[in-house]
């Protein structure tokens, strides 16, 4: 129609924004973690001088661990847990960027979580859904936090994160099809006696 | 991070909502299954979770056991309705599925309450289910139905439920019954302690009928429908149907099959009128029949 404009708006619809923006933050927080015992999956920058969050079954003792921004780096493990399949690896670096880590206690059924891992060698790819079931609680937050989402085996170790993109919880595994987290509150507890950057590990 | 943070938020409190309306069912061996707070003291499931009518229990939301009894059952729309007494539970919201659009953010409540989330994936019209029951819309949706979910609610975004979930309609496709058809069921097994559905007391044999008939009934399929069995007394014996007659219609609309009749014939009330078009010693005419309610199969 002459002298009328049509206005288009080409920006995607804000949950769009909202949800590529805190794969973006995930990504810079997820290494590939490569265990000397031959696990593969994926682990999670818990503090910026080097300390990697993985499971247990993923890496215990030396990694190879590939960052963010694809450099190789060999990582030693400090400890690991066979109960919540957890294990810390620390490698030489400084200033990377961290999980910004969430209160898994405050977690609701229906919340929505975001997963970021390497799936079958895919790097970074991201798999989105709910809060599935909290509990049954033997002790506050010692239970799994439990996901009605996609994982696949690299996903082992990577962050599942709120819709603020926070992390609440580290993959573990994928039982009947829902996706099994050790929750944030958990690692902390782990990371706790290891004393490595006392100030941020809480 | 505002729009996906208020989805989440959105969810959670979804669940919050309907999850006191939410209950356990024991009613079958190992795996509980879920119902829902229908009507005070009514609770709906899932007619394929009620293996036994006795020693039926549910848990409320708070982990009280209490007991319940059967009150009737459709199998073919997969609904149970079941009593319990003294119960202070909240009602479910029951929201309008006319407003549910395909793509809709849905969740689907399991006892505990444990969650699952999708979207509406398809939604079509009334639809016969394989056990023959009348569902008002087909429903069908993208997300997981876990182990004893079956007769738990499909809730919108704002927690008001828009139907029933059920694995036991389709193999392969997750569904949900909606509201209005639960209603409809639920108050009827309550009222009557079945669900009536209209019949007409003949047995029917698919027969393709000469081109010589067809060319004098217009609109006539190939099939016509022999009648090779009339129950004494049935509205169509009443109505003088004949052994050996062909049903070629009814009300107007050629039937070929005998899921065709049903399909007229089953959702009619009682009491109604069908016009059938026969062929009877290959000359056409209408028979006007008063349709009669299936007498229950007693279990």
């Amino acid at each position: 129609m002459p002298g009328h404009s049509e206005t288009h708006d080409t920006r995607p619809p804000a949950i769009d924004g909202d949800l590529t923006a805190v794969t973006e933050r995930l990504r810079r927080i997820t290494v590939q973690v490569h265990g000397s015992s031959g696990g593969t999956g994926s682990g999670v920058i818990w503090i910026s001088n080097g300390l990697i969050v993985t499971n247990a079954h993923v890496a215990r003792d030396t990694a190879a661990v590939v960052l963010p921004g694809g450099r190789a780096i060999e990582a030693r493990g400090l400890a690991w847990d066979p109960e919540y399949d957890l294990a810390a690896l620390a490698l030489d670096a400084e200033g990377l960027s961290a999980a910004d880590v969430g209160d898994s206690d405050r977690l609701r059924v229906g919340d929505l979580v975001v997963a970021v891992g390497s799936p079958f060698g895919l790097v970074g790819a991201v798999t989105a859904g709910v809060i599935h079931a909290i509990g049954p609680r033997r002790t506050a937050g010692s239970s799994f936090i439990r996901a009605d989402l996609r994982l696949a085996p690299g996903n082992s170790g990577g962050p599942l994160a709120d819709a603020r993109g926070r992390v609440i919880g580290i993959n573990a595994m994928i039982v009947g099809g829902l996706a099994l987290a050790v929750p944030s509150n958990v690692v902390a507890r782990f990371l706790a006696p290891l004393r490595y950057g006392a100030a941020t590990v809480s | 991070m505002d729009a996906l943070l208020s989805l989440s938020n959105d969810l959670a409190a979804a669940v919050e909502r309907v999850r006191g309306a939410v209950v356990a069912v024991n009613a079958r061996p190992r795996l509980p299954s879920t119902g829902v707070h229908w009507r005070p003291g009514i609770i709906v499931t899932a007619d394929h979770t009620v293996r036994s009518d006795e020693d039926i229990t549910i848990i409320a939301p708070d982990g009280r056991t209490v007991a319940a009894s059967l009150v009737a059952r459709d199998p073919g729309t997969d609904l149970a309705v079941l009593r319990v007494h003294d119960t202070d539970l909240p009602l479910a919201d029951l929201g309008d599925p006319g407003s549910l659009k395909v793509g809709h953010i849905v969740l689907a409540v399991g006892h505990g309450p444990r969650v699952s989330w999708g979207v509406v994936s398809a939604l079509g019209g009334r639809w016969r289910t394989w056990r023959g029951g009348e569902i008002d819309q087909l429903m069908r949706l993208d997300l997981t139905l876990y182990p004893g979910f079956s007769g738990g609610p499909l809730v919108d975004v704002k927690g008001r439920v828009v139907g029933i979930n059920t694995s036991g309609l389709s193999r392969q496709l997750e569904l949900a019954i909606p509201v209005s058809t639960v209603t409809r069921v639920a108050d009827e097994l309550i009222d009557k302690g079945h669900v009536s559905r209209g019949f007409l007391g003949v047995g029917l044999q698919p027969a393709r009928l000469p081109e010589a008939f067809r060319r004098r009934l217009t609109g006539a399929s190939e099939i016509g429908l022999l009648v090779v069995n009339v129950q004494p007394d049935g509205p169509a014996a009443k109505a003088g149907v004949l052994l050996g007659d062909v049903l070629v219609a009814l009300d107007g609309a050629p039937v070929g099959a005998t899921e065709d009749v049903q399909a007229v014939v089953g959702a009619r009330r009682a009491g109604s009128t069908v016009t059938a078009t026969i062929l009877r010693a290959g000359a056409p005419a209408e028979v006007s029949m008063t349709v009669g309610e299936r007498p229950s199969r007693r279990r």
